[in-house]
Formats: C-alpha cells, sequence, structure tokens
C-alpha cells in the first residue's frame, strides 16, 4: 500500500502538472479536492484516466467517485481493491 | 470614432512573476506558453489581478490561436487511437480561452469576445472597443492580440513557401482602452481603416498622414515576425512613441494575401 | 436606430434549408444518428450528422471539387447562400459578414496531421491551408458575393450569438449597410473526442432539461441570418430588439450553479429591448443535455422570470449541439417561431428536473401567439449571450 500510494503521488504530480510539489508535500490522508491540493474537476477527469491508464481501474459512475477521490489514501484502497 | 489608450504591455515589457500575476495555482499548471504569455502580459496591463474588475469590457484576438494545445491534443486523438485522452489540451484549444480566464481570474461578469480573422484580428477588436466606447457600452477595457508559433506550425508555412523574406513571430499585446480622455490616457486611436486595396509608402503617408512629423510603421514584420496579430506590437509601438511625444504614428499592415489595415494613433494635445 | 431581421439560411442533420428542418420540427423526427457514418472515428456515439460528404456539398454548391474546401466553409455557403436568396440586394452598397466557427477546417487538419506526424515533410498541403477559422469565412463571402467588410468570431458555443450581436453594431455604426451574420461548425474527430474526454456526451440521444439527461450529442451544421436597419429595408420578418453577451467568470468548461452568466445575459437583452420579462413567449434554450448546463440554466430562468418562466424549449434534440453554429440555428429557428406562430418541441423529454420542476414544451405547436422570442447560447470560458427577437 505504501508504495502505492507513492506511485499514486508521483502520477499526480505528472500528470496534473502540479507545480513545486515533491510526494513528500502530499499529505495521503488529506482531502484532494476544494483544500488541500485544491484540485478541481477537470483535475477529477485527469485522474479517471491515471485510474485507467496505469491501473486498469474504470470508475464507474460519478456517484461512486466522490468517497473514492476523497484522498491519496482512499484512491489506493479503491486500486488495489479493483485493480485486476 | 476614437478611443483612448491608458496603457500598453506587451510580454517582453512584462517583468512580474508569473505567480504574483496569476495566484491561482489551478489554472497557472494548466496554462501553455501562449496563454501565460498572454495572460501575464493582459494582469501585468491592469497592474495585477484586482485590476480586473473595473473592466467593462473584455476583447481579445488571435489569428492562429492555441496552437499547441490544438496540436497536442490532435496528436493524442492520432497516436492513442482516440482512447484515455488528456481533456486539459482540448479545453485549452478553445480560441476564447485567455478572455475567459482573464474573466476568471477577476470574477468579471462583463462583455467578453474573442476575433479569430487573421491579420485582421486585431483590428477588428479595435473597431469593437471603438464602437463600444461610442455607444457608451464601455467605458474602461481591456484590448489585447496574442499568437504562438510552433515547430509545426513553422514547418507547414514553410512548406507553403510564406517564410522566405521573413521570419516567423509570435507575441501578445494588450491595452488599456477608455472611451473618455482622462488623467491616464496617453494616446488617441483617431482613425482606424481597412482599405480594399493595398498601398504604398507614399500614399499612406499622402492619405493618413496629418503632420509633417508624422511617423509611419510600414509593415513591421522584419522587426515583429510574420504572423497575424504582430499589427498589435506596432500598436505598442505607436502608442509609446506618442507618449514620448511623437505627434502622430500611422500603422500599416498588409499580410500575405489579404487587404491591408491602417491605425492612426495621435498624441493628446 | 431599429434593426431587422430579412433572410435566413440553415443546414444542420436535420438537413438542407429552412423548409427541411423547419418539417423535420415539426414531424417530430430528430436528426440525431446512432452513430456518425461520415465521420472518421471508432467512437460508435449518437452524433448529429448531414448525410452528405463533402464531395456532394461540392457537387451541390456547384463548385468545383478541385477547390477542396473544409466542411465548415461548405456548410457555411449553403446556409448563407440561402439566407440571401430572398433579400433584396439591389439597394445596400456594402454587404458584409460576421462569421464564426470553433473547428474552422479541422475536418481536412485532421488528415494532413496522420500523415505529418509520420513525416513532416508529408501530408497535403491543400489539407492545411483551411486550418484556421477565417478561412472558411474568406470563401464564405467570395462564394456568396459577400464583399464588404467581414470578420470572424470564435467564443466557443456561444459564438454565433456574438456575431450577430456584432453585426448589429457594424450596422448602427454604418459600416455596412447589410450583414450576414451567423456560425458555422462540421463534426470533427477532435472535437468529438474533446468533448468525450470530458465526459460530456450522452451515449444515448440526448435528453435536454431531462432528470435523467446524461450529456450532449455533438452536431453539425451552420445557420446565419441577414441584418438590415429597418429604415433600408423594403421588408422584413421581424426585430432583432435586444442582445447581450456577459460572462459567467466561475470556471472554464463548467457553468455557475446559480447560473449567473445566463441570468445577467437573458435580463440585459430583456432590459434593452425594453420589454418586462414576462412578455417573452417562446426561448430557445441552450438546453445542451449536460446535467451542469441544464441546471444552470433553470436556474437562471427562474432567477429571471421567478414561478412563470415562459414556453421553453432546445432544439437540441433534434439538431445535436452544433457548437459555434448553435446560436445561428437556433436563430433561425426563433425567427420562424416568431414567423409562424411556432413553438418546437423538446425532444425526448420525460420528467422534470427535481430540483426546478420546470417543463418544456413537448408537443411542437403552431398558431400560437408568439411575439418575442429570447435565444440562449453558451459557451466555454464563460461565454453566455442571449439575442431577443420580436415582431
Amino acid at each position: 500500500m505504501e508504495q502505492l500510494i507513492q506511485e499514486l503521488k508521483e502520477h499526480l504530480i505528472e500528470e496534473l502538472n502540479l507545480e513545486e510539489i515533491t510526494p513528500e508535500d502530499i499529505d495521503a490522508e488529506a482531502p484532494l479536492f476544494g483544500e488541500g491540493l485544491g484540485l478541481d474537476s477537470i483535475d477529477a477527469l485527469e485522474i479517471i484516466l491515471i485510474l485507467e491508464k496505469y491501473y486498469g481501474v474504470k470508475l464507474a459512475n460519478s456517484a461512486e467517485a466522490k468517497p473514492v477521490f476523497y484522498s491519496v489514501k482512499t484512491l489506493a484502497e479503491y486500486i488495489s481493491a479493483n485493480r485486476k | 470614432m476614437r478611443c483612448f489608450i491608458e496603457r500598453v504591455v506587451t510580454n517582453h515589457d512584462v517583468t512580474t512573476d508569473i505567480k504574483v500575476l496569476i495566484p491561482d495555482a489551478g489554472l497557472r499548471r494548466r496554462m501553455s506558453r501562449v496563454i501565460k504569455s498572454a495572460v501575464t502580459t493582459a494582469i501585468e496591463t491592469v497592474g495585477g489581478v484586482e485590476g480586473i474588475a473595473s473592466l467593462d469590457g473584455i476583447i481579445t484576438a488571435t489569428g492562429w490561436g492555441c496552437l499547441a494545445d490544438s496540436e497536442r491534443f490532435l496528436r493524442n486523438v492520432i497516436v492513442d487511437k482516440e482512447q484515455l485522452l488528456n481533456p486539459t489540451p482540448f479545453i485549452q484549444s478553445t480560441f476564447n480561452t485567455v478572455g475567459g480566464q482573464i474573466a476568471l481570474l477577476g470574477h468579471n461578469h462583463c462583455y467578453n469576445v474573442t476575433y479569430v480573422n487573421r491579420s485582421h484580428s486585431f483590428e477588428d477588436a479595435l473597431l469593437d472597443a471603438m464602437m463600444r466606447a461610442e455607444d457608451g457600452d464601455s467605458e474602461h477595457m481591456l484590448l489585447g492580440a496574442f499568437d504562438e508559433e510552433t515547430p509545426s506550425q513553422r514547418r507547414i508555412m514553410e512548406r507553403m513557401g510564406l517564410f522566405r523574406k521573413v521570419a516567423c513571430g509570435e507575441g501578445a499585446m494588450f491595452a488599456i482602452v477608455g472611451a473618455k480622455r482622462n488623467e491616464r490616457s496617453i494616446a488617441e486611436v483617431s482613425t482606424l481603416a481597412f482599405p480594399a486595396e493595398n498601398l504604398s509608402h507614399e500614399k499612406v503617408v499622402a492619405e493618413y498622414a496629418t503632420d509633417e512629423r508624422t511617423h509611419v510603421i510600414y509593415n513591421n514584420y522584419a522587426k515583429y515576425g510574420l504572423y497575424p496579430t504582430s499589427s498589435a506590437q506596432c500598436f505598442a509601438e505607436a502608442v509609446k512613441l506618442v507618449a514620448e511625444g511623437t505627434p502622430e504614428v500611422v500603422i500599416y499592415n498588409e499580410y500575405f494575401g489579404a487587404t491591408p489595415t491602417v491605425i492612426v494613433v495621435r498624441c493628446l494635445s | 436606430m431599429a434593426i431587422v431581421v430579412t433572410g435566413v439560411g440553415v443546414v444542420s442533420a436535420l438537413g438542407v434549408g429552412v423548409e427541411r428542418n423547419l418539417a423535420s420540427l415539426r414531424e417530430g423526427a430528430s436528426g440525431i444518428s446512432a452513430h456518425p457514418t461520415l465521420l472518421k472515428t471508432g467512437h460508435r456515439l449518437p452524433v448529429g450528422e448531414l448525410a452528405m460528404c463533402n464531395e456532394e456539398l461540392h457537387e451541390l454548391l456547384a463548385i468545383s471539387p478541385r477547390e477542396h474546401l473544409s466542411r465548415t466553409a461548405l456548410l457555411g455557403i449553403l446556409a448563407v447562400r440561402e439566407a440571401l436568396e430572398g433579400v433584396d440586394r439591389s439597394n445596400p452598397k456594402r454587404i458584409g459578414l460576421v462569421s464564426s466557427t470553433s473547428v474552422g477546417g479541422m475536418d481536412l487538419t485532421e488528415h494532413f496531421f496522420e500523415r505529418f506526424i509520420e513525416d513532416e515533410g508529408a501530408g497535403r498541403l491543400r489539407d492545411a491551408r483551411m486550418h484556421d477559422c477565417a478561412a472558411s469565412t474568406d470563401v464564405i463571402a467570395k462564394y456568396c458575393g459577400i464583399e464588404g467588410y467581414r470578420t470572424t468570431l470564435s467564443t466557443a458555443c456561444s459564438s454565433a450569438a456574438n456575431a450577430i450581436i456584432i453585426g448589429a453594431k457594424l450596422l448602427k455604426h454604418n459600416i455596412v449597410d447589410m450583414v450576414v451574420v451567423g456560425g458555422s461548425d462540421a463534426l470533427s474527430a477532435f472535437t468529438l473526442n474533446g468533448f468525450k474526454s470530458l465526459m460530456i456526451l450522452d451515449e444515448k440521444p440526448c435528453r435536454p432539461f431531462d432528470e435523467t439527461r446524461a450529456g450532449l450529442n455533438l452536431g453539425e451544421g451552420a445557420g446565419y441570418i441577414v441584418l438590415q436597419r429597418e429604415e433600408d429595408a423594403s421588408n422584413y420578418i421581424c426585430h432583432l430588439a435586444g442582445y447581450a453577451n456577459r460572462n459567467d467568470a466561475h470556471h472554464q468548461t463548467a457553468s455557475s450553479a446559480e447560473g449567473d452568466g445566463a441570468y445577467m445575459a437573458m435580463a440585459d437583452a430583456v432590459a434593452m429591448a425594453g420589454i418586462e420579462p414576462n412578455a417573452v413567449d417562446y426561448i430557445n434554450a441552450h438546453g445542451t443535455g449536460t446535467p451542469n448546463n441544464d441546471a444552470s440554466e433553470s436556474a437562471a430562468f427562474v432567477r429571471l422570470f421567478g414561478q412563470s418562466v415562459p414556453p421553453f424549449s432546445s432544439t437540441k434534440g433534434y439538431t445535436g449541439h452544433t457548437l459555434a453554429a448553435a446560436g445561428g440555428i437556433e436563430a433561425v429557428f426563433s425567427v420562424m417561431a416568431l414567423k409562424h406562430g411556432y413553438r418546437y418541441a423538446n425532444h425526448n423529454f420525460s420528467e422534470p428536473i427535481a430540483a426546478y420542476n420546470l417543463k418544456p414544451v413537448t408537443q411542437f405547436e403552431e398558431g400560437r401567439e408568439v411575439k418575442c422570442v429570447l435565444s440562449n447560447s453558451f459557451g466555454f470560458g464563460g461565454n453566455c449571450s442571449s439575442i431577443l427577437f420580436t415582431r
């Protein structure tokens, strides 16, 4: 799980083009949207792509997405539960 | 019809750090080179994001639009065979992205439009500003133009044989346009014309110059490069010249294949 | 100074020409097909595609296929020629064109780029030459005999509405004596994939203003109207009485929950016409079918009209969302609604959005007293424009 969290942080920084942020700066349990990293709905679309591209995980619907997208940790948990 | 210019800034004049000019990291990190260049120039022109709120018109012009983002998305569509595409370059490729981002950064709900009419884009935007000024629709507008060159675009245009005499170019320019003369006014746009045929340098002087000290900027592509809105750089040069004492500057712009445009900038007596 | 509409022209998935489009709207026959047949794409998503390839369009227009015009230009020429058909062109000295597009010649660029990215010396240059937006404007002017001032706008999906606004201004300032205004956009793999990547395309036919709506269907087409000063026109169809352009300033692609930009645009257009909001007899809504747009637009309706929202509908269930052309196509529909007393049905509607409980027009209506029509067009970048036509 720790390794997955680290990897996810790196993907987020790379794909979302997060400026001057290192994996260490991201609190795995802090909210990704609004506060915390301050991501928005366009980032959400890119995170859906990260899940699919790197882990083959597809999100069924947006209602399901909200709790999954809460933090890096919730994302990692969802990936490990659903990855093929 | 006329309007008053209060400030002109080109991308070369921007010295303030981008993080100060565009405090919203979310917007900033998605911006391509041309969007960064245009938006920072715009914000420098209004003196920081706080300056956006007082605008009552945001009029932008671009001949090519956000080419790098358009190219990036199109490339992804082809290379990734229409699968798992990142939406960001598509969103950013829209021609009104710059105008929209300025409005967004300043939470400004005012009139906002983008002209995409090749070498007339900037002049058409200026005409809009002048019509709004005369009608009393807007008093304090932001008018700007931007274009970027990309390796692919340069290669394609080279193949078309367009850069045999002059090099390609790019740039951004923004100006504050006022409907009325005030203490911040530095120049006046007294004439904007769209002649039906090309004019020689002598003819431009004969038809548009009203002072023997009038300076004429005649097709300055050698200085600014060949791109659709390079006349906006000439406009900034003209306003600066007038602010420094030249009584009048006539800008004549003739882009290959297109009918010319003429802008006359005058000092305030 | 009063501005009047003296001509209309349209082409959409419903077919070529105003009569063909109105007949389909009357019959309730949608132009949305299960998937594209002409557009080169692997996506099997519903689209509003005109069932004529570029070669057929060249032929229909009697333009040599060797001219190799972009689809956006071809659609535009069709609509502009129709718009000018019945108009008396003997009097106006200067005829102008304010056109708009969001994809320009992208259909050709896509062919070009496929070769170009493999080899920079490859790809036919004639496929790249119409890429920019103004190329279609120039070609439309050329093939429709328009020699006066012309310009091109691109404000995403509100483009054609803004072209109408600029056209009116040019008449008021005596820069033109007659002006053709509107927009044209062809389907392209670029836009289809773009909207797909934003996850706002419905895999089923779109259902604007319905509780179960799940996105838009892309369409293609062109819509143009001819504007003149009232004193110069020997006869006219209706007045262009109000217009406004405002910005939502909320998000790059999404509309605000309260519909700020939409509300301001509609309120300003109504105010400019000097009428009360309740004088509006029909609204041709932007109504794309995305959860976000329709909720935001509904919120704006309630803000402006309170409990008595005028009869409204989105015609995008018939045409698909034609992007820059939408405001032009829907202006034509709005003008015809005034002329004939029509109100168009909102295709595929069954259940109102719970939060607003607004029910659009569901059956095509004719012979109504329609004296004032509002047409909405909203786009990315927060651009919101509303146009108001009166008899």
